[in-house]
């Protein structure tokens, strides 16, 4: 997978990887890495679905199919609500402006996906597309309470859903992270910044990622929009999880090296430098190489401890399932 | 010898009393000084040696004389005086005790005795020690014991030396006193210690029952003699007791005055005098009173005497007291005194009385006691030795078992005949020639000299010369006769000590001849021989002694190996006697429960054995005392020690009060030990005197309600939760049929399903018999009542019903998991110990990690609760919410957005609003006139339309089955009346009679099946309704359908023929097949037909 000619993303990933926290130049082999990781996440998550759809007996997998297998993610969950609600939003209001842009759905989704992530706005578009009369409608689960019921019953206005607020929490942290790393930048590295984060695998490489997520093969239904803006924002999620993941490994990496395994080198070449006038900055000095990527995902593969329950059972050459991330 | 004349010297006047004085201080001093001076310091005292040590004695001994002689100088009457209370002694000593004795019961007496026998082993074993100590020379040996014994001696013999060392209060003279005073407190605290050591080993140490029958049996014998005694007394005696009894006042009087004699032997005597006397003899200088006077006082306060007493006979209270408790005594020992305690008859002995001449028995000496047949100690003493003497001539054979019984009766009478104060019994007169003779005359010298050593001597004696005598058994009934033969006897084996100790005792048994006469210096004639007399009494076994310690000092050592078996054991045998009565007792009670049956069968006539507070409180204190054993044991030492008594006389009268408890250790009363009886084991009876079979108990019901969900926090808001749900989906069916109906022109009574939800009720097991606490082991109803609760967490999941495969899988899943769980608690709950007390895991780890292992955590749990369970509360109450006001906004439409700005939209849709008349509010026109009505302020409308369900039949027809349910709970007054019989070919007869044929007609067109009312018709049957047609002019009743009217057709055709025919029956006729043919119910009928009928009529 790790071939050049299969690397179809590598600017996209990069850009990603931009905006979770790698600031510097990531080499080719660990975007590809990445790629394939998230390839083949992504053909599990639709094979799964494609499963939970034929259960249901259905053939074409459903947004619920695939919000099912993320369900234990709560906060992804919630991003992923939000994010299909504005997409709604969005719809509705190019509907009703009678705008409907080249691009469509992808469109929309671009526009909620750099509205949603404004760090100056937190929340709310910032983009003026939107009707006011649109309200953002709430994506309904299967699970909720009010699936409980045979009856559909509008939502009122007033309601709190403060279980939502929770939710959020995880993603407002994320935006107060990137909001501390624009900070410091200046327009054309803020708008860089803002450029990397528009960066989708899906946003107008449509066909290009049905072929690459293997529509057609792992699923033989022909997804709706809906459900190709769910995989690319999932596989959003997907790269700056892994991303930040790998930082994380890499930084501990490093403060072990810096620790140890640096010093011994040290001591074996030369005494530790005075800092010098020409040193690299400090942040910008290796980039995250396939091996923290490798043990990123090791780490995200590791199971949950839930899944030891019915270990017991005699399972042969049993092999644990991929981990959706 | 030459200590004597030093004191005659210094003391220059009467010197009996001084000898009685001095007698006791050399002793005890010798017994202090030390072991195998005795011999030495005999041969001196005949030789005239000086020995350094013997020196020192002297000269410690002519110190304290000379400080007595100091203080005493003065004048000769006080002395005098003085030495009458030393002697007085006894006589005091006794009077008390017998104060007691006539008060308490015989048997009381016998516990007494137990008492000392405690006394007595105790100073066996001292002396043997003594003995073993210095095996060096026979002479040495039996001086030592005897020097040892003084002091114990003293008491019998007694308190001579005590009184006037406390009189003097000078420290020369009280320094031996109060040595010697020590030395018996610490015999007596020995003996006190032993014994309570062996009570306290009595309940720690377990003995078996197997001695306890003899202990009955042998008790039983000796109640039998002492009945036997009774009964001869009572009915040979009666003559004498009355005499005695007659002089018995007399002979009181006499007593007091010389009970009075010693105001310290009286302390002696008695507790609370005693206490008042050491007071008084420590500030005697302070009191003014002289001595006499004293006395005298002291004697009046004094209690009465005992049943010995008697004016006439001088000394005999005291002699017969002490003679009747050695008797006791010796009785009590029933193990060895049993052969002995009756007369050998006849039948058991042919020739026994050609053998033995002068035949005597425990029970003819109780009964020459109670004659008062004895005379002096030495009469009581030779009786008893008689008795030893006889059975050991006639049992020849030294293997026979007898002989060793009567051995080790002599033995023990040997120890206890000093006990016996050495009196001779006189008349009053007497006593009084002699008196007067007193005067003139002075007492020996070598006796007063001699006495205390003598007695001494006497005492220690017992020891050897029971063993002794084991050999030599004839002899001792030969010396028993006289003292001279002792005294022939003695010299030829040591002169020179038998002559001494023949000088004691007539010494001694001066003294005790004084304290008994109380005189003040017995006249010399009558106190030689009395003299020689009481020493026999006392000194007779020590003559035995020398006869064995001529021959027989090796037998001592091995005389106490022959004795082995017996004393072997100590403790053992302590138990034996000092618990022999009480043991008999117990065995006797226990021997009665079978009385008169087989053996094994207990008596049912026998009360039953009941448990008693006293008991158990007992046998709690005496658990309590083991527990804290050493302390106790002080307690009770020093509690026994301040009611010690420091005459030896009196520790056999005493204890009396103490001894109230048994001493059985409290295994010989197991009843106090049972815990109470559970409720269910008693023995119960109902009031018809069955007894209630308690078996049962352990079979009992299952208990209830283990198969319901305990009540807890979590459990309560599962429920609620769930009852919300069922709540919130009753209003959901509602909005679900109110929008059915708005987009359903028709709908029909049995379209939509009632949702009428039950209440979850968890059901119990029936009632279940178990026969023990745990969980109730039935796999199916286990199983089913798991199922319940899955099914109630799918219900509140969410999941309003379920297929059961689901509720199968997700059981097995879930007992799965909880059997893995209770397998990791298990686990972790019994791994083994690191330490003794902890356990290897707290119950809170042993939670966290079977959880862990079986992947969950707290936070799960937590979460669980938190978001599933908690919030969904919240959630389900909002969406109640919800549910209510649009349901509400269903049932009043009003004027929404969908409407449009002109309400041109308020048509759309089928909406009502026109229908429920409020589409004119907006103007403020009261279009139905309920303002004016004042409905809406009486009713607090908002809005002033016609509620939907009221206006529309078929809103109302459904709503009506919708609200079935609540209706009979809102509690009508007046039950709704009962719906009308459907009419049927049955009842058809209860109708009135016009309408009997037309219901018949109806019936025979249903084909005779009962008729439906109209209302419950099926919808698409029922009569339609008129409707208003546009033009809003009634034109036609109403629109008939086509079958209908071309019947009604025809039949105005038949009509018209048949009109012409049969006038009379037309208006029947038209009715009739109208009715037929339409197949409605009356009340519709006559609703349909009344604005037909003018057409019908009119055509």
């Amino acid at each position: 997978m790790a071939e050049n000619k299969n690397a179809k993303y590598r600017t996209e990933i990069q850009q990603m990887m931009f905006v979770s926290g790698e600031t510097s130049d990531v080499s080719p082999e660990t975007t590809s890495m990445i790629e394939s990781i998230v390839q083949q996440q992504v053909m599990e998550m639709l094979k799964r679905a494609t499963e939970l759809a034929a259960r249901r007996g259905v053939r074409t997998i459903s947004t619920d199919d695939l919000i099912f297998l993320i369900r234990h993610d709560k906060a992804k969950v919630s991003r992923l609500r939000t994010f299909l609600s504005w997409k709604d939003v969005r719809k509705s209001a190019k509907d009703s402006d009678d705008k409907g842009g080249g691009g469509g759905d992808a469109g929309g989704v671009d526009d909620f996906d750099l509205a949603a992530n404004d760090p100056t706005l937190g929340t709310g578009p910032s983009v003026g597309t939107r009707n006011s009369k649109n309200k953002k409608a709430k994506v309904g689960l299967p699970w909720d309470v009010s699936s409980f019921y045979a009856e559909q019953v509008p939502e009122r206005e007033d309601e709190e859903d403060e279980e939502e607020e929770e939710m959020n929490a995880a993603t407002l942290q994320r935006l107060k992270q990137a909001d501390e790393r624009t900070k410091g930048m200046n327009a054309e590295e803020y708008l860089h910044f803002s450029e990397c984060r528009q960066a989708s695998f899906t946003f107008r490489k449509g066909k290009r990622f049905r072929e690459w997520a293997g529509f057609g093969v792992v699923t033989d239904s022909k997804p709706n929009d809906d459900i190709v803006d769910i995989l690319g924002f999932l596989t959003y999620e997907i790269v700056t999880l892994l991303t930040e993941e790998a930082l994380k490994v890499k930084a501990a990496e490093d403060a072990l090296k810096r620790e140890s395994g640096g010093d011994e080198e040290k001591r074996g070449r030369k005494r530790r430098r005075e800092p010098g006038l020409f040193d690299p900055p400090e942040e910008a000095r290796t980039p995250v190489g396939p091996k923290h990527i490798q043990e990123a995902f090791r780490r995200l593969q590791k199971p949950d401890i839930k899944s030891r329950y019915m270990h017991h059972v005699p399972k042969g050459n049993w092999q644990r399932p991929l981990k959706l991330i | 010898m030459s200590s004597t004349p030093n004191r005659f010297a210094i003391n220059g006047h009467p010197r009996i009393p001084n000898g009685v004085n001095g007698g006791p201080h050399r002793a005890s001093s010798m017994t202090r000084v030390a072991s195998g001076l005795g011999a030495e310091s005999e041969a001196k005292e005949d030789d005239h040696e000086d020995d350094p040590i013997h020196a020192a004695l002297q000269q410690r001994w002519q110190d304290t004389e000379a400080s007595i002689a100091a203080l005493f100088g003065g004048d000769g009457q006080p002395r005098r005086a003085s030495s009458k209370p030393a002697d007085a002694a006894p006589t005091e000593s006794g009077a008390p005790s017998d104060a007691k004795t006539t008060s308490a019961p015989p048997k009381k007496a016998a516990r007494q005795i137990d008492d000392d026998y405690g006394d007595d082993d105790d100073e066996d074993e001292e002396e043997e020690d003594v003995e073993k100590q210095s095996p060096l020379k026979s002479k040495g040996k039996a001086a030592l014991p005897n020097g040892l014994s003084p002091n114990h001696l003293r008491a019998p013999a007694p308190a001579v030396k005590p009184p006037a060392a406390v009189r003097t209060t000078s420290s020369a003279v009280s320094d031996p006193a109060k040595s010697s005073e020590d030395v018996r407190k610490q015999l007596e605290e020995d003996k006190k210690a032993a014994a309570e050591a062996a009570k306290l080993s009595f309940q720690s140490m377990f003995y078996t029952y197997e001695n306890d029958r003899d202990a009955m049996l042998e008790q039983q014998k000796l109640d039998e003699l002492d009945r036997e005694v009774e009964n001869e007394l009572s009915t040979g005696q009666n003559g004498t007791a009355n005499a005695t009894s007659a002089t018995a006042g007399a002979a009181a009087g006499q007593n007091t005055t010389q009970g009075s004699l010693g105001s310290a032997d009286l302390g002696a005597s008695s507790l609370t005098l005693k206490h008042l006397i050491a007071r008084i003899d420590m500030k005697r200088d302070m009191v003014k009173a002289s001595d006499n006077q004293l006395r005298t006082l002291i004697s009046e306060v004094r209690k009465g005497r005992s049943k010995w007493a008697s004016e006439d006979r001088v000394g005999q209270e005291e002699l017969y007291e002490a003679a009747e408790k050695v008797l006791m005594e010796l009785k009590a020992m029933t193990e060895y005194a049993q052969p002995f305690l009756q007369r050998v008859s006849k039948r058991e002995a042919p020739d026994y009385f050609q053998i033995i001449k002068t035949p005597m028995d425990i029970g003819t000496m109780i009964k020459k006691l109670k004659q008062f047949n004895y005379k002096s100690k030495k009469d009581f003493v030779d009786d008893l030795n008689l008795i030893w003497a006889n059975c050991l001539k006639y049992n020849q054979d030294p293997a026979h078992p007898l002989r060793k019984k009567a051995l080790y009766m002599r033995k023990e009478t040997d120890k206890l005949t000093p006990l016996i104060p050495d009196i001779v019994v006189r008349d009053r007169a007497e006593v009084e020639a002699e008196e007067r003779r007193l005067h003139s005359v002075d007492a020996d010298d070598s006796d007063d000299d001699d006495a205390p050593l003598m007695a001494s001597r006497g005492r220690k004696a017992p020891k050897k010369g029971a063993t002794s005598s084991a050999r030599k058994a004839p002899p001792v009934a030969v010396e028993d006769t006289s003292t001279p033969v002792p005294e022939d006897r003695k010299p030829a084996m040591h002169p020179s000590a038998s002559n001494l100790r023949n000088d004691f005792l007539r010494a001694d048994s001066e003294a005790h001849d004084a304290n008994s006469t109380g005189l003040n210096t017995p006249p010399p004639g009558l106190a030689t021989p009395l003299g020689v007399n009481g020493v026999h009494g006392s000194g007779a076994p020590g003559s035995q002694a020398d006869v064995m310690e001529v021959d027989g000092f090796g037998h001592s050592a091995t005389s106490a190996i022959v004795e082995d078996p017996d004393e072997d054991d100590t403790e053992f045998k302590t138990w034996k006697q000092v618990t022999k009565k009480d043991r008999a007792q117990a065995a006797a009670e226990r021997n009665r429960l079978f009385h008169g049956n087989r053996y094994p069968f207990l008596n049912e006539e026998e009360p039953a054995l009941l448990r008693n507070k006293a008991g158990m409180r007992r046998w709690i204190r005496q658990q309590k005392m083991l527990t804290e054993k050493p302390n106790v044991e002080g307690d009770t030492q020093e509690g026994a020690e301040s009611t010690e008594q420091p005459a030896g006389e009196s520790t056999l009268a005493e204890g009396i009060e103490k001894d109230e408890d048994s001493t059985l250790p409290d295994y010989y009363n197991p009843l106090s030990a049972i815990p109470d009886l559970d409720e269910k084991w008693k023995w119960t009876t109902d009031s018809e005197g069955y007894v209630v079979s308690q078996n049962e108990q352990g079979m009992r019901m299952f208990p209830k309600d283990r198969y319901k969900a305990p009540q807890g926090s979590l459990t309560n808001k599962m429920e609620t939760n769930m009852h919300q749900m069922q709540e919130t989906r009753k209003i959901c069916a509602k909005i679900g049929i109110v929008k059915q109906m708005q987009i359903q022109a028709q709908t029909y009574q049995n379209q939509f399903q009632k949702y009428e939800p039950q209440p979850f009720l968890e059901q119990d097991v029936g009632p279940v018999v178990v026969s023990e606490e745990g969980p109730l082991m039935a796999p199916w109803v286990n199983r089913t009542a798991f199922q319940r609760s899955v099914g109630k967490i799918f219900y509140h999941a969410g999941f309003e019903d379920f297929q059961p495969s689901a509720l199968d899988v997700v059981t097995d899943v879930a007992s799965e998991f909880l059997t893995k769980l209770g397998q990791g608690l298990m686990l972790y709950h019994e791994q083994p110990r690191k330490e003794a007390e902890t356990p290897r895991f707290t119950f809170e780890e042993q939670v966290l990690h079977t959880l862990d292992e079986n992947g969950m955590d707290i936070e799960s749990l937590e979460t669980y609760v938190k978001d599933d369970v908690d919030r969904l509360g919240n959630k389900l109450g909002v969406m109640h919410e919800r549910m209510k006001s649009h349901l509400a906004d269903l049932l009043r439409p009003a004027l929404g957005d969908h409407a449009g700005a002109d309400g041109v939209g308020a048509f759309n849709d089928g909406s009502e609003q026109f229908v429920g008349g409020d589409f004119a509010e907006d103007l403020d026109e009261d279009f139905f006139g309920f303002k004016e009505l004042g409905l809406a302020d009486e009713l607090g409308l908002e809005s002033l339309s016609v509620p939907l369900h009221l206006l529309q039949n078929r809103m109302h027809s459904a709503y009506q089955a919708q609200n079935q349910g609540p209706v009979p709970t809102s509690g009508l007054i007046f039950t709704p009346p009962e719906p009308y019989e459907a009419i049927s070919t049955e009842n058809i007869g209860n109708q009135i009679g016009l309408v009997q044929d037309f219901f018949r007609n109806k019936l025979r067109a249903n084909r005779d099946e009962p008729l439906v009312e109209d209302e419950d018709l099926p919808q698409k049957q029922r009569f339609p309704k008129p409707r208003l047609p546009p033009t809003g002019k009634i034109s036609s009743p109403r629109k008939r359908p086509l079958k209908e009217q071309q019947q009604a057709a025809k039949k105005k055709r038949k009509l018209e023929e048949s009109e012409e025919k049969t006038k009379t029956l037309k208006p029947l006729r038209l009715q009739m097949p109208d009715a037929q043919e339409n197949g409605v119910d009356p009340e519709k009928d006559a609703e349909a037909n009344a604005p037909m009928s003018p057409e019908s009529i009119g055509n």
